[in-house]
């Protein structure tokens, strides 16, 4: 077995401890629960409008990462810059 | 950026306009004026002394004397009747039913035509003059109640249990548009909260289990702005698209390396939401987990808020409630901060072909019209304070008092979560261990 292998299975006891103290403190504590009004209120959108604007402007060679840095579209409470009505 | 971004819709103007910063409703009328109004020539002065305008009235002629009569025999003996929307009088045993103020108000239509800032006139920046109902300072831990004196004049704080009488009266009061009655009763709150807290009990803090009394659960009704809005929300960010996949190496070395595509991303879209409730308490709205067990009570949201009924104190006999203590501009912020992320969970589904994923980067909103109603909500509420550092922490169960979700915190005993973690710990590392000294 190789070093990594060997190191991961080393991190598997305090990695478990870990995990199963977070995920019962979570069951008990409900820190991670709110309102999910993304999904629980009632929106009425029409169609989103935009994709036809989209362009490439760059591309990456040789990354190793499976995803985008900062990747936050799942993450809609993640406020961002936010443009003001004198800005564009 | 600046280029490809499309014009931005053009911003509603107009007095209520949120792009213009409107003063606080009603600031005139208030005398907050810079220059007082009777030094002015009559006409201008006639204008600013006017009323402000109401946009939904939903203060009932009726109930102005403090005194709710029951409609046949004028009797002002008047309950809730238990599990249903049905006001009850006790002395002739007649029964009806509230104005349901969706119907009565408009208030689930028009929000495509939604402009400018409406506020009902029970959400109107709070002032003095409540008249039926009073809300007290608690002597015993300053939080503050609201009673119906119509029914009671003492009453019993619901945090502190402290009783304590009309004479501590604190000088003001807001009175809410509508009332969602209680539909889940007691023994179901009860048998709900003991439901929750038996699938928790096995690290749960020794003192919690031996005074766990879920019989002392408490009907409160909490106060909330029900917002209707109708917005834009433009975002822009980089989004990313595979081209290739590799690897190279070989054995342990072997890495997998990508190549992808970057597009500049943006995305517009129009919404209205109807009917976003947002606590108008200032204690309530403050979600700090490491102070505070808030969250808990806002996750039982959403309420079925339509079917709440024109304001009518007495829904509240026998109940205990919280009096609003934040206006339509303080909670400003909330409302947009919820409509970007309403607009960010809408335009997810539109950027699926970037198979990385995307990174917004700026995002904008544009309220353009937004609809405020006052309104208590059912809360079947129970408690238990856990001593600590910086005055311990109020671990709330709260049942929603419409449709029975339930949700709580329950103080965990540390020793007893940490042992049980060290000893899964330990008994994997053994195995890890034995796999590793068996190769």
């Amino acid at each position: 077995m190789s070093d990594d292998g060997g190191l991961a299975l080393l991190l598997l006891g305090p990695a478990g401890g870990a995990g199963l103290y977070w995920m019962l403190y979570r069951y008990y504590r409900n820190t991670d629960k709110s309102h999910a009004f993304e999904r629980e209120t009632t929106v009425d959108a029409k169609p989103v409008t935009g994709a036809e604007h989209d362009r490439q402007v760059d591309e990456v060679k040789g990354t190793r990462e499976t995803r985008i840095k900062g990747d936050n579209v799942g993450d809609y409470r993640d406020r961002v810059e936010r443009m003001r009505n004198d800005s564009t | 950026m600046s280029n490809s971004t499309t014009p931005p819709p053009a911003p509603p103007t107009g007095p209520g306009s949120p792009r213009e910063v409107p003063p606080a409703p009603g600031t005139a009328a208030n005398g907050n004026f810079p220059i007082d109004p009777s030094t002015l020539p009559p006409p201008i002065r006639d204008e600013l002394l006017a009323a402000d305008p109401v946009a939904i009235d939903t203060e009932s002629d009726e109930l102005k004397d403090g005194a709710n009569h029951c409609p046949k025999c004028g009797a002002t003996d008047i309950r809730q009747r238990p599990g249903t929307d049905l006001l009850i009088c006790l002395f002739c045993r007649n029964e009806w039913h509230g104005q349901r103020v969706e119907e009565e108000f408009g208030l689930g239509e028009g929000l495509d035509a939604l402009t400018g800032t409406v506020i009902a006139s029970g959400a109107r920046d709070i002032d003095d003059g409540a008249s039926s109902l009073m809300s007290f300072k608690c002597t015993g831990c300053g939080a503050e109640v609201t009673v119906n004196t119509e029914s009671a004049m003492t009453a019993r704080c619901h945090w502190c249990r402290h009783v304590f009488g009309v004479n501590e009266q604190v000088s003001n009061g807001a009175v809410p548009d509508a009332v969602l009655p209680f539909h889940i009763k007691k023994d179901d709150a009860v048998a709900r909260i003991r439901q929750f807290v038996d699938k928790r009990r096995l690290f749960a803090l020794e003192e919690f289990k031996q005074q766990f009394t879920p019989e002392n659960v408490v009907g409160v009704y909490l106060p909330y702005m029900i917002v209707d809005g109708r917005a834009s929300a433009e975002i822009v960010g980089k989004g990313e698209i595979k081209t290739r996949e590799y690897t190279q190496g070989s054995g342990d070395k072997k890495k997998t390396y990508y190549d992808a595509d970057v597009y500049a991303v943006q995305r517009h879209v129009d919404f209205t939401v109807d009917d976003l409730p947002l606590e108008s308490s200032g204690a309530r709205g403050n979600h700090d987990t490491s102070a505070n067990t808030n969250n808990i009570i806002n996750t039982i949201l959403p309420f079925d808020t339509r079917n709440a009924v024109k304001w009518n104190a007495s829904y509240l006999s026998g109940y205990s409630s919280e009096k609003r203590d934040r206006d339509v501009e303080q909670l400003r912020p909330r409302l947009e901060d919820q409509l970007l992320s309403i607009a960010r969970c809408q335009v997810e589904a539109s950027v699926g072909r970037y198979d990385r994923g995307v990174r917004w980067e700026r995002e904008r909103i544009d309220v353009h019209g937004s609809r405020w109603v006052s309104m208590y909500l059912p809360v079947w509420l129970y408690s238990y304070h856990q001593p600590g550092r910086n005055g311990g922490m109020l671990h709330y169960i709260a049942v929603n008092g419409r449709t029975g979700e339930t949700m709580g915190s329950v103080p965990v005993q540390q020793w007893k979560l940490l042992t049980a973690a060290i000893t899964v710990g330990t008994f994997l590392e053994g195995i890890a261990l034995w796999i590793l000294g068996s190769m």
